[in-house]
């Protein structure tokens, strides 16, 4: 990787260099949060934003997508396509682009997901340091850092940015849309001051250790329960986690009832009718249990998969909860022996 | 702009995966009063020849604008060209394809799915267990076996169902009675007066039979409730945990892995499964 140092006062000829040729999302501030937002003025963006409330993944798989169009008489698909214009993902949070990272091992490995993979190929990712607020735990999976999913990474020095050069494209847009210089050694040492103090920001150390054991072993602990009583199903730690990538797919016919469009929306695990098959049965028809295998499958089976957790520490989850329910909580409750 | 748009999208050379194809219903067979016997031929001949199975692999089904879901293919993969979906007629999907008429054309996707290790099990001794709808995937491996019966020692069968009139495959299986290659073991749960067979749970059947475990592997297919007193009858013959194999039911939506509905334990039965191994189902938390 190599690096350049952008003054801060010439980071909007960046963003309206990007703008020429791309869609620019970036953080706008709504109703006192943040929010991913197309920028059509590079004023609104705010990169002193804590959070957003959905994560980046809105903008690679949409809520909803049409993913054919079919003619019901002779069951015939006539359309899969889906157009993805350039985009620009500008000012993501180290945490989001790892959840990025954890979305392409689902969707661009064994059967490639052809409708991420379009937005994918067409985004161009633009990431911005960040400070700790009391919900982070990124930290706890190393998902602090960064160092590769994006083209550029600027790192905040006061009064300018140290930009990380990932890709060709990433130099390449710098180098046409902003005028940069080379890195001193002044900078390096001032990048090195900016990254201990942004290590010594977080307040939530939980202790993972041996999580994929503990939720073995601890499978039947009351602990779920407790938290199961709690839960209200309500799935918005889903909607907001930038890692959840579950998905229903619905047919909706048009008013001539010969053709129409399958569909699909997010999902989430929390929901009642998630696991349940055809006659009756339902594997997860509790709360308690729903809820339990979202961190299951989060801290292990993603994880037998592809070898990281399914999870940034982005603490969406945590301040969309309605009962306050925290993977720092839940985790802290198993390590403690099922005592909270 | 530089577009992208799917149809130009390098995939892997797969195309899209979540896209069904036509396929012609050939032939429709009436087997109880809830199941019926679908045969398909998928028109496309390139996509048709590409469509090569295992046994106990399955295939998601569309009516397009009902829906999609998953079934397991009955027929053997020795069977080429032409795929058997036994139905039954029990949510939207399944009642819409029941309507269905010979010759009507339906979506088809696959297969897909990890189907049973026929390869690992030559040599052995099969015995097959099946309940209720269960039959179907096993289905696949019986005719498969059937196709390749000089590869297999000894073959059993049992199959329970709960009445006389529930018993699916019966007029083959009547056929099949007498064979002195399979030794066909049927009961039901109640019994009518078409019915001169045992009468009981399937789990009763093993009085009957003697396993040799060093070559012995099992294939287990039915209710959720069932798997666990079958198993139990296994073990009790002494059967090793990885021979004795299992077919799950889940709610296989996308089938490849990505929706994330057929999540069993720390696997998704469309992908890691449907088929896993007793050593792999007994650590799939809520799997039995």
């Amino acid at each position: 990787m190599f690096f350049r140092v952008v003054d801060k006062e010439r980071l909007p000829d960046l963003i309206a260099g990007l703008s020429s040729d791309h869609e620019v999302i970036g953080p706008i501030e709504k109703d006192g949060r943040f929010v991913f937002a197309p920028i059509s003025d590079p004023s609104q963006i705010r990169l002193d934003y804590d959070t957003t409330l959905l994560p980046p993944k809105k903008w690679l798989m949409p809520p909803e997508e049409t993913m054919m169009h079919f003619n019901c008489a002779d069951e015939e698909v006539t359309d899969d396509t889906v157009v993805a214009s350039p985009r620009v993902l500008f000012g993501l949070h180290p945490c989001d682009i790892n959840s990025l990272l954890l979305l392409d091992n689902v969707f661009l490995q064994g059967h490639v997901d052809p409708y991420y993979k379009a937005r994918r190929d067409n985004t161009l990712i633009v990431g911005m340091s960040c400070t700790p607020s009391p919900t982070c735990f990124c930290n706890v999976w190393d998902t602090d850092e960064v160092h590769w999913g994006f083209d550029i990474f600027l790192t905040d020095l006061g009064d300018r940015y140290y930009a990380s050069l990932r890709t060709v494209k990433g130099a390449e847009v710098l180098d046409r849309h902003v005028d940069s210089r080379a890195v001193t050694e002044k900078d390096t040492a001032d990048f090195q001051q900016v990254v201990h103090e942004f290590k010594q920001g977080f307040s939530n150390n939980v202790d993972t250790a041996q999580l994929p054991v503990l939720l073995d072993a601890k499978f039947d602990s009351p602990v779920w329960d407790d938290f199961g009583s709690e839960c209200l199903s309500c799935g918005a730690c889903s909607m907001v986690c930038p890692t959840c990538y579950c998905f229903d797919v619905k047919d909706r016919l048009e008013v001539d009832q010969k053709s129409g469009a399958r569909v699909r929306t997010w999902d989430s695990c929390q929901f009642k009718e998630f696991a349940a098959v055809a006659h009756g049965q339902n594997f997860r028809e509790d709360r308690s249990s729903r809820l339990k295998y979202r961190y299951y499958h989060k801290y292990w089976g993603y994880l037998s998969k592809f070898e990281r957790v399914l999870c940034v520490g982005c603490g969406r989850c945590t301040l969309a909860c309605p009962s306050g329910i925290s993977p720092v909580k839940v985790i802290e409750a198993l390590q403690a022996g099922g005592s909270r | 702009m530089n577009d992208i748009r799917v149809d130009e999208c390098a995939c892997d050379g797969v195309g899209n995966a979540y896209r069904p194809w036509p396929a012609r219903i050939t032939s429709i067979q009436d087997l109880t009063e809830k199941e019926k016997l679908f045969e398909l031929r998928l028109i496309d001949p390139e996509v048709r020849e590409a469509f090569k199975f295992h046994a106990g692999q399955f295939a998601e089904i569309s009516i397009f604008g009902v829906g999609e879901a998953p079934i397991s293919i009955s027929s053997a993969p020795s069977k080429q060209g032409f795929i058997e979906l036994c139905v039954r007629n029990t949510g939207d999907v399944t009642g819409a394809l029941h309507k269905k008429q010979c010759g009507d054309i339906v979506g088809l996707r696959g297969p897909l799915g990890r189907g049973f290790p026929f390869e690992q099990m030559k040599g052995n001794d099969i015995l097959l267990v099946a309940g209720g709808l269960g039959i179907a995937p096993l289905k696949s491996l019986i005719n498969h076996i059937h196709d390749e019966r000089h590869e297999f020692g000894k073959v059993t069968i049992m199959y329970g169902a709960k009445n006389p009139g529930e018993v699916l495959f019966r007029h083959q299986f009547d056929m099949w009675k007498h064979r002195e290659d399979f030794d066909l073991m049927l009961t039901v749960d109640e019994s009518d007066d078409t019915w001169d067979g045992p009468v009981g749970v399937v789990t009763k059947l093993f009085d009957q039979v003697d396993v040799d475990p060093d070559c012995t592997y099992g294939a287990i297919c039915g209710p959720p409730v069932m798997y666990k007193y079958v198993i139990e009858e296994m073990r009790k013959k002494n059967m090793d945990v990885d021979k004795i194999y299992m077919s799950f039911e889940r709610r296989m939506k996308c089938g490849i892995g990505k929706c994330g509905h057929c999540g069993v334990g720390h696997q998704y039965a469309c992908i890691d499964g449907p088929v896993f191994s007793y050593w792999e189902a007994m650590n799939l938390q809520e799997a039995i």
